[in-house]
């Protein structure tokens, strides 16, 4: 969507620039691409909460059970404004939103704030995924331009039949390895919780470590293939030819030709997969004890706390436009083609 | 140069179409082969580590690990292929009628499923699996709603590409139906990458059968499904780690068969990557 709003929006910037004509050209693009983001989260939060609403069953005698006296069935409705019309509910719901309120949970902590659940666990989720990114761009790095440029060797060829075997491991499972192998057969890492970035970083990396590789591992495999795909394609093109020509020497050509047209679509994949990464978390978070949002998503779809899921998956879908949001820079300011 | 790279291209296709097979023969006659049944439990034979009378081990019931895995491995493709069967027939026809009708159809169809396409997929998994309620069927739904933006984005691309084709014109200028003409010149044309793109969509969802039923949230015990063996192993995983893991490794060699027959299969039908590696 955001790529789409994109393209389209190249000439308009144009546009754009004369009414906010003293505003940084960066500052404009920015701007355009949250609003489109927040359009985006709107709609979705629209249909996923309409969705939810069609759900079968009663949230109220879901979590005060069957017995409940109709006393207590109502008065949980009116605490969770189940009474009003599903207009009215949906108006309150993102006009709260709005002002960082989500709602009380239904069984979660025994009704608290959503928004508190939130804020403490999304902290944890940002640092386990932005922790599994780095691992994965350092491997990838390193993995696809040593396969690009050992083209058709057995460095190529390990490189690129591990990317395979990574893409073919599900994450969850690999966990299992990891555990198996760093913290049953050789302790060095823990197989089971999590020490916050909050209260020590140092921890929070040790801690972390195996999750974050298990989130890892898939991701660096795709991101490898894609680098040593578009190191080759760059290293074909005719002005590659011609910068060797001139007589620069093969590490230069290399990073100023090469590399640095490779990076677009590679940067362009990391951000298509970070979809993946936010699901990869849910499984591994709670596999590891790791008390951040994806455990927190998990936890509420078994207690059927509604409003705590709904709130969940409207904060991964923000988390995943946000992160675009980031990508697009990126690639424009890599882009000298693409002027803010 | 060329002819070894387009042999190793075909070799790679060949070994992930021998895996597929090997994997679709074991779990079609691989449970009659079995002297076990998949619920079969031995109360002398508990959690005993594999041999050659158990390959896989035994299970906390005493039920041999390799049945069950066939028989799960069984449940999971068929849940699979049938999510994926459903997003190719919905996602098809939504890009098909978005790329022929063009206008507010195709800028509505197609901003909508770029909007599933946002979600983080597990993630919009776990919201259908609470929404539609846990069991078989319905992660077979949840795959389908998951996958269809995949299948509707293909199936628009390639739609526009063919549209403007003579034999697309000359049939309209016969005046045939629209749905007819979608059907009978459009789509066999398009069909080939579709089908390119299910392959590897049921490695996708294997993964999102497994990840659901891992958590307890997809397919419910006692249905032996990859996922459900997987989270029953995870119980005990210190005293049997065998159950798990070996579980885990069968799944691994299914979706490794897929992925290089899929990528393989996709090499030998995009000119572009076709000219790029035979450089």
């Amino acid at each position: 969507m955001l790529e789409t709003a994109g393209n389209s929006g190249s000439e308009r910037i144009g546009a754009f620039r004369s009414i906010s004509g003293f505003l940084p050209k960066t500052a404009v693009f920015i701007a355009k691409r949250l609003f489109g983001a927040l359009a985006t989260i709107a709609v979705g939060a629209l249909i996923v909460f309409f969705v939810m609403k069609a759900a079968p069953g009663d949230p109220a005698l879901a979590v005060l059970g069957d017995n409940a006296t109709p006393e207590a069935v109502e008065e949980f409705r009116r605490r969770h404004h189940l009474d009003e019309p599903l207009v009215g509910q949906f108006v309150l719901w993102v006009s709260g939103m709005l002002r960082g309120d989500f709602g009380l949970s239904l069984t979660i902590g025994g009704g608290i704030p959503i928004s508190q659940l939130i804020a403490t666990r999304l902290p944890i989720t940002a640092f386990v995924g932005i922790y599994s990114v780095l691992i994965a761009v350092l491997v990838s790095l390193s993995m696809g331009t040593i396969a690009a440029l050992r083209r058709g060797r057995a460095a190529d060829t390990i490189a690129t039949s591990v990317a395979v075997l990574g893409i073919s491991m599900p994450d969850f499972w690999l966990s299992y390895v990891l555990i198996f192998a760093f913290a049953i057969g050789w302790k060095v890492f823990p197989a089971y919780g999590f020490i916050s970035p909050v209260d020590s970083l140092a921890g929070a990396l040790y801690s972390g470590f195996l999750p974050a590789l298990a989130i890892a591992a898939p991701m660096a495999a795709v991101f490898a293939r894609m680098l040593r795909a578009s190191l080759v394609e760059a290293a074909s093109r005719e002005y590659v030819l011609a910068a060797t020509s001139f007589g620069f020497g093969k590490p230069f050509v290399f990073r100023h030709f090469v590399f640095r047209n490779a990076l677009i679509p590679y940067v362009t994949v990391i951000g298509l997969q970070i979809r993946y990464l936010l699901g990869g978390v849910v499984v591994i978070e709670r596999i590891f004890g790791i008390q951040g949002l994806g455990s927190l998503a998990v936890d509420a779809a078994f207690a059927r706390d509604y409003p705590t899921v709904l709130a969940c998956t409207v904060v991964f879908l923000a988390i995943v436009l946000l992160v675009n949001v980031i990508v697009d820079l990126i690639c424009a300011a890599l882009d000298p083609r693409r002027s803010l | 140069m060329n002819s070894r790279h387009g042999l190793l291209g075909h070799a790679t296709t060949l070994i992930g179409a021998s895996i597929t097979l090997v994997a679709m023969v074991a779990v079609v006659i691989g449970p009659m082969l079995m002297p076990y049944g998949p619920n079969d439990s031995d109360f002398f034979d508990l959690l005993s580590p594999p041999s050659w009378a158990h390959p896989f081990g035994t299970d906390s019931f005493g039920r041999d690990v390799l049945t069950r895995v066939l028989y799960g491995a069984r449940v999971s493709l068929v849940v699979s292929a049938a999510g994926v069967a459903l997003a190719t027939i919905i996602g098809t026809a939504v890009g098909m009628v978005a790329a022929y009708k063009g206008g507010y159809a195709d800028l509505l169809l197609m901003r909508f499923a770029d909007l599933l396409f946002a979600f983080p997929a597990f993630v919009l998994a776990l919201f259908l699996m609470v929404v539609l309620g846990f069991g078989t069927i319905n992660v077979a739904l949840a795959i389908g709603l998951i996958y269809f933006p995949i299948f509707a984005r293909l199936a628009r691309n390639m739609t526009l590409l063919v549209r403007e084709e003579p034999y697309v014109q000359a049939a309209r200028l016969m005046g045939q139906s629209t749905p007819r003409i979608l059907l009978r010149e459009i789509l066999p044309n398009i069909a080939a990458p579709l089908i390119v793109q299910a392959t590897i969509g049921i490695a996708f969802g294997i993964i999102i059968e497994a990840g659901l039923s891992f958590l307890g949230v997809g397919v419910q015990p006692p249905t032996p499904s990859l996922g459900v063996i997987m989270a029953d192993g995870r119980e005990y995983f210190q005293r049997g780690p065998w159950v798990l893991t070996l579980t885990g490794l069968a799944i691994s060699f299914v979706l490794l068969g897929l992925n290089l027959f899929g990528d393989g299969l996709r090499d030998l039908m995009d000119p572009r990557l076709r000219e790029r590696t035979g450089q």
